[in-house]
C-alpha cells in the first residue's frame, strides 16, 4: 500500500529524529554527576579533571555559612553525605536558594555546577538545595533537637 | 480518633484483599454472590481509609508529635490551614492520600456502574482492589507507616518546610493526585476488557469521560504546579525540567496521545493495541510520578538511599502491571485486530497518527533525561546528569512539531482529503502565519525558533477560528438559525470536538507564552532607602522603582513567623505612577533557620513586573535592630513578558474540557429506548 | 471504649462484606437490556462519520467528487449497521417481525436520505421538521445536503 509505506517511512523519520536529538543533547549538555569523594578520586588520579565543569552532590556543613566580600558573594563549606570528613568551600555569587538553610542538625541537600579555583575553592556557578519536604530527619536528630533546645523537658 | 484511623488502615488490609480475590473469582465463575460481596469491599475500604485519613489529621491538628510524621512535618505554631494540608506534605501522607482518592474514585465508578456495563464490573473491582491492596501494603510494611510513632515526645515538631507554606501548595499536589488517580478507573476498565474478553467500543466508551478528567485534573495541576514555582521559588521561571516535575508531564503526554488516537479508534477500529498499551503506559506512569514526587530517588541517589525498600516495591509493582498487561494484550490479540486500514496519507487519521508518534517521542526523551543518572550509574558506573539546556533542545522542535499538527488536523477531513481542498484551506492560514512572523522578526524578535512558534501559533489560532466560523456559517444556513444559536448548536451537538479546539487554543496561548520567555530583562541593584532603580520593558517603557525603606516585624506566632522584612517600593512607569509594591524575606519560628522570599508582582495582560528582595541584612533584622541606616537592600529586578498567559490557558483549557466532559456530549443517546420509539408510529404522518 | 469501638468497627464490615455470600444475594452479572450493543455503537459510529462528512464537505474541506464518493461509501456502511440492529432485535425475540423490520429499515432508509431521520437517534421525524422532536437535534433537509 502507497499510504503504508509513506507511513513507515514518516515513522522511521520521527525516530531518527528523537534519535538524533537525544543524542547530540545528551552530549553536547551533559554533565557528570559526583559525590565529594568520587570527585577527590577523580582529581587525584588525573588533575587535569579540575578544569572539567561538574556537578557535585553534597551536604551543606551546618553553621559554615560566611558572607563573602563581594555582593551577594557566598562561602560556605560541604561535605560527603557518606563521609563527613571529605569536605571542601564553596563560593557561590548570586542569590540564596530560599531552601539554603545551615542550622544545627539541618540536612541541607546541595547541587553544585562548577570548579575548583586556583585557591582550592569551588567556584560554584549553581547553587541547588534539596526542598525540605523531600528531607526527613531521623529520630535520633529530632531528639537531639529537642533536647537541645528544651534542656528541662 | 488517631488509634481508631491507625486500626482502619490494618482491617482495609484484609479487605482489600478479599475484595481482589472474590473479584477475580467472581467473575472467572460468574458468581454474582462473590461480586457482590466484593462491590461492598470497595464502599468498606473508602469509609477505612477515610477514617485512616481524618486519624492523620487528628494527630496534626492536636499537635500529636509522638508521632514520626507529625515531628517531622508539623510544629505547634503552623498555622492550622497547613496542618490539614499536612496530610500531603510527605511521603507518608501523600501516599495514604493518594489511596483515598483512589478508593474515593473505586466508589464513583463502581456505584455509577452499579446497573450496567456488570460483564466488565468483578474485573473493574479487582483490579481497583488490588491496586488498593498495593498501596496499603506499602503503607503498613515500607516504612513509609504515616502512623509511626517515635518512641518518645518531641515538645515541638521540626516544622513544615516554608516552600510549602503557600496557597498553591496546598491545592497543586490534590489536583496533581486527583489526575493520577482519576487514570486509575480507565486502567480497571481496560483490565477488564482484557480479562473478560470485551473488546470491542465499549470499554472506549466507558472511560472517556474518565481519560478527559484525569487529562484535565493533569494539566491544571502542572499549570498550579508552575504557579507555586513563580510565586515561590523566587527565579522568575516556572518550569526547571526538575525532575519532579518532568515526572508529573509524562503521563499527561501519553493521555494526551491516548485522547487522540483513540478517536481513529472510534471511527476506524484501528490502533486497538496501540491504545491498550498507551492506557497501560499512562496508569504505570501516574504511579511511576507518585513514587518520584515523593521519595527523591533521582536527583539524591548518592545522599538517600536509606529506604530502598519502597523504591523495590514500587518498580516490582510498576514491572508487575506492566507484565500482566504485556501477556493478556498477547493473549488477546486476536480480538484486538484492527478492523480497517488507513485509506490516505493526506487525512486526519494521519495527523493524529503523528501527533502520537510526537508525543509519545517527548514522552522518551523526557524520561531518558530524567532518568540519565540512574540509568548511567547502572551501566558506565558513572553518573551523568543532563540539565533544562538539553530538554529545551529536545522538546522545543517537538512543542513547535504538535503545534504546527494543531494547524493541520482541523483542515483536513477524515479519511482522505484532496490535494487541491488542502492547498485551498491553507492558503490564507499559512499567509497569516508567515505575515506575523514577518513583522514580528521586522519589530525586532530575532529568536528564530520563538518567531517561529508565534507564526505557527497565528496560523493554527486562524485555522480554528475560521472552523467556527464556517462551522457555525454551514449551520446557520442549514437550520435557518441566526449565528448565534447556530455557534452554540454547533459546539454542543459535539461538544468533543469543539471543546477540543477550544483545548488546543489553550495550547497555543501557553506556547506563545513559552515562547516570548527569552525577552525578559533582568537587573540585579542594591539600594539605600530613597534611591532608585530602572528597567527597561522588552516591549517598550521604562519602570523606575523607588525604594522607600524597610518595615520589620518579629515573632508573629500566629503566623509561624520568626521575622518578617519587607522592603517597600514605590513605583511609575514611563512617569505614570503604579500602585506601590512591598517585596519581603522571612524567617520562620519552625523549621528553625528557614526562610523563605515573598516576590512582589505587577502582573498585567502583556507582562509582569517581578522584583525580589535579594539581600537584607538578616542578621540585624534577626536580632530585631531596625537601624534606618542598616537598610541596604539587594533587590533583583524583572520584566517578564506574556506570564500571565500561561494562567490564562488555564482557564481556557478548563472551559474546553468542561464542555467535552459535559453529559451527553458527542451526540450518542443511550438509545435502545430511542430505537424503540422509531418503531412506534410517529404522532404526524412520515412523509413517505 | 477503644477496644469495644474497634471490634465494632470489625463487626460491621466483616457483616457488610460477608452479607451477600451468607444471605446468597448476588450482583448481576449480564448485561441489561437498555445497554448499547456492540451492533449499536457502530451503527452511531457509522451515523456520526455520516455527520461529521457532511459539516467537512460544507465547510470546504471536501470536494465534490470526494464528497460524493465518501458519502456513498458511509451511507452504504450506515444502512449495513442499521440492518445488524434491527437483525440484532429480531434474534433477540424483539417484537418486530421480519415484514415489519424490513418496512422499518426501508423506512429509515428513506428518511436518511431525505433528512427526516435524526443522524443522533435515528428517530423518524415529519418530513420537513427541523428539530428531532426525540432529542432536539437539528435534521438536514435534503435540499442543502446532497451533493
Amino acid at each position: 500500500m502507497g499510504s503504508n509505506r509513506r507511513f513507515m517511512i514518516g515513522l522511521v523519520g520521527v525516530a531518527a529524529v528523537v534519535t538524533w536529538l537525544v543524542w547530540t543533547g545528551v552530549s553536547d549538555t551533559m554533565t557528570y554527576f559526583l559525590t565529594p569523594s568520587e570527585y577527590v578520586e577523580r582529581l587525584d588520579a588525573d588533575p587535569s579533571f579540575r578544569q572539567v565543569g561538574v556537578r557535585i552532590g553534597a551536604v551543606l556543613v551546618p553553621e559554615s555559612y560566611e558572607q563573602g566580600a563581594g555582593e551577594l558573594e557566598h562561602h560556605f563549606l560541604v561535605h560527603d553525605a557518606d563521609d563527613p570528613s571529605v569536605t571542601f568551600p564553596v563560593r557561590y555569587v548570586g542569590v540564596l536558594p530560599d531552601t539554603f538553610n545551615d542550622a544545627p542538625d539541618m540536612v541541607t541537600e546541595t547541587v553544585i555546577e562548577g570548579r575548583f579555583d586556583e585557591d582550592g575553592v569551588f567556584d560554584a556557578t549553581v547553587l541547588l538545595t534539596k526542598c525540605g519536604s523531600r528531607y526527613e530527619a531521623d529520630p535520633e536528630q529530632l531528639r537531639a533537637m529537642n533536647e537541645r533546645e528544651h534542656p528541662a523537658g | 480518633m488517631n488509634i481508631l484511623g491507625e486500626l482502619a488502615l490494618w482491617i482495609s488490609l484484609p479487605i482489600a484483599v478479599w475484595g481482589t480475590a472474590l473479584g477475580f473469582i467472581g467473575g472467572r465463575r460468574q458468581r454474582g454472590d462473590l461480586v457482590l460481596s466484593a462491590e461492598r469491599t470497595v464502599y468498606v475500604t473508602f469509609g477505612l481509609i477515610a477514617l485512616a485519613s481524618l486519624g492523620v489529621i487528628d494527630t496534626f491538628l492536636n499537635d500529636r508529635f509522638e508521632y514520626w510524621y507529625v515531628a517531622n512535618y508539623s510544629s505547634s505554631t503552623l498555622p492550622t490551614f497547613y496542618k490539614v494540608a499536612g496530610l500531603w506534605a510527605g511521603q507518608r501522607g501523600s501516599l495514604l492520600f493518594w489511596l483515598l482518592l483512589l478508593c474515593l474514585f473505586s466508589v464513583l465508578a463502581v456505584w455509577s456502574n452499579r446497573r450496567k456495563n456488570r460483564e466488565f464490573m468483578p474485573y473493574v473491582i479487582g483490579t481497583l482492589m488490588v491496586l488498593q491492596t498495593f498501596f496499603i501494603v506499602v503503607l503498613l510494611f515500607a516504612a513509609v507507616n504515616p502512623f509511626e510513632r517515635l518512641g518518645f515526645t518531641p515538645v515541638d515538631g521540626a516544622g513544615l518546610n516554608p516552600q510549602l507554606q503557600n496557597y498553591w501548595m496546598t491545592i497543586h499536589p490534590p489536583t496533581l493526585y486527583l489526575g493520577f488517580t482519576a487514570f486509575t478507573i480507565p486502567f480497571a476498565f481496560a483490565m477488564a476488557a482484557l480479562f473478560s474478553g470485551r473488546l470491542d467500543s465499549r470499554w472506549i466508551l466507558l472511560t472517556r469521560k474518565w481519560i478527559l478528567l484525569s487529562w484535565f485534573f493533569l494539566a491544571n495541576g502542572i499549570i498550579f504546579g508552575m504557579r507555586w514555582a513563580y510565586e515561590e521559588l523566587g527565579w522568575g521561571g516556572y518550569w526547571f525540567w526538575d525532575p519532579v516535575e518532568n515526572a508529573s508531564l509524562l503521563p499527561w503526554l501519553t493521555a494526551t496521545a491516548f485522547l487522540h488516537s483513540v478517536q481513529i479508534q472510534e471511527s476506524r477500529g484501528m490502533l486497538k493495541v496501540w491504545n491498550m498499551g498507551l492506557v497501560v503506559a499512562t496508569f504505570v506512569l501516574t504511579i511511576f510520578a507518585t513514587f518520584l514526587t515523593r521519595s527523591g530517588l533521582i536527583e539524591s541517589v548518592h545522599t538517600f538511599a536509606e529506604n530502598t525498600t519502597i523504591a523495590f516495591i514500587f518498580l516490582g509493582f510498576m514491572s508487575l502491571v506492566i507484565a500482566v498487561a504485556a501477556v493478556m494484550i498477547l493473549y488477546r490479540l486476536p480480538l484486538l485486530k484492527s478492523a480497517n486500514q488507513i485509506e490516505s496519507f493526506i487525512s486526519r487519521e494521519s495527523a493524529f497518527l503523528f501527533n502520537n508518534l510526537i508525543l509519545v517521542a517527548t514522552t522518551f526523551a523526557v524520561m531518558w533525561g530524567t532518568l540519565l543518572p540512574l540509568l548511567s550509574e547502572g551501566f558506565l558506573g558513572q553518573e551523568i546528569s543532563v540539565g533544562p539546556a538539553f530538554f529545551n533542545r529536545v522538546n522545543v522542535p517537538f512543542g513547535i512539531a504538535i503545534l504546527f499538527l494543531m494547524g493541520v488536523g482541523p483542515v483536513i477531513a477524515w479519511r482522505r482529503a484532496s490535494k487541491r481542498n488542502l492547498q485551498k484551506n491553507f492558503l490564507v492560514p499559512t499567509g497569516v502565519g508567515l505575515t506575523a512572523a514577518a513583522v514580528l522578526w521586522m519589530a525586532g524578535a530575532r529568536v528564530g525558533l520563538s518567531v517561529m512558534t508565534f507564526g505557527i501559533a497565528a496560523f493554527v489560532l486562524w485555522v480554528i477560528g475560521v472552523e467556527f466560523w464556517k462551522g457555525t456559517r454551514a449551520r446557520a444556513r442549514i437550520e435557518g438559525e441566526g449565528l448565534l444559536p447556530a455557534f452554540y448548536h454547533l459546539v454542543m451537538r459535539n461538544r468533543r470536538r469543539w471543546g477540543g479546539y477550544i483545548v488546543h487554543v489553550a495550547i497555543v496561548i501557553l506556547f506563545t507564552a513559552f515562547a516570548a520567555a527569552p525577552w525578559y530583562t533582568e537587573i540585579r541593584q542594591t539600594l539605600e532607602p530613597g534611591e532608585s532603580a530602572t528597567i527597561e520593558s522588552p516591549l517598550g517603557g521604562t519602570y523606575t522603582l523607588t525604594y522607600e525603606g524597610l518595615s520589620t516585624n518579629f515573632n508573629d506566632v500566629e503566623d509561624n513567623l520568626a521575622w518578617q522584612a519587607v522592603a517597600l517600593l514605590s513605583a511609575s512607569k514611563d512617569g505614570v505612577p503604579l500602585p506601590p509594591m512591598s517585596a519581603e524575606k522571612r524567617g520562620y519560628i519552625r523549621p528553625a533557620g528557614s526562610t523563605s522570599t515573598e516576590v512582589a508582582i505587577r502582573a498585567t495582560p502583556v507582562e509582569d513586573l517581578y522584583v525580589t528582595l535579594a539581600d537584607v541584612n538578616t542578621r540585624l533584622v534577626q536580632a530585631g535592630v531596625n537601624d534606618p541606616t542598616q537598610q541596604t537592600a539587594t533587590f533583583t529586578f524583572m520584566v517578564k513578558p506574556l506570564v500571565s498567559w500561561i494562567w490564562a490557558s488555564a482557564f481556557v483549557l478548563t472551559i474546553g474540557a468542561l464542555i467535552g466532559m459535559w453529559p451527553g456530549g458527542q451526540g450518542i443517546p443511550s438509545a435502545r429506548s430511542t430505537g424503540a420509539e422509531a418503531r412506534t408510529p410517529s404522532p404526524a404522518p412520515t412523509g413517505d | 471504649m477503644l477496644l469495644v469501638t474497634g471490634l465494632i468497627v470489625i463487626g460491621v464490615v466483616a457483616w457488610v462484606v460477608l452479607e451477600p455470600i451468607m444471605r446468597g444475594r448476588a450482583a448481576s452479572l449480564e448485561r441489561s437490556d437498555d445497554e448499547v450493543s456492540e451492533v449499536e455503537a457502530v451503527r452511531r459510529v457509522r451515523l456520526l462519520a455520516l455527520r461529521d462528512t457532511e459539516y467537512d464537505y460544507h465547510m470546504g474541506k471536501l470536494d465534490d467528487a470526494d464528497f460524493a464518493a465518501l458519502k456513498r461509501e458511509l451511507t452504504a456502511e450506515a444502512l449495513e449497521a442499521m440492518k445488524a440492529v434491527e437483525e440484532e432485535a429480531s434474534t433477540r425475540g424483539g417484537r418486530s417481525s421480519r415484514a415489519e423490520v424490513e418496512a422499518e429499515v426501508a423506512a429509515l432508509r428513506r428518511g436518511l436520505r431525505d433528512g427526516s431521520a435524526c443522524t443522533r437517534c435515528a428517530r423518524m421525524n415529519p418530513s420537513g421538521s427541523r428539530f428531532c422532536a426525540s432529542c432536539g437535534t437539528a435534521l438536514h433537509l435534503s435540499g442543502s445536503t446532497s451533493a
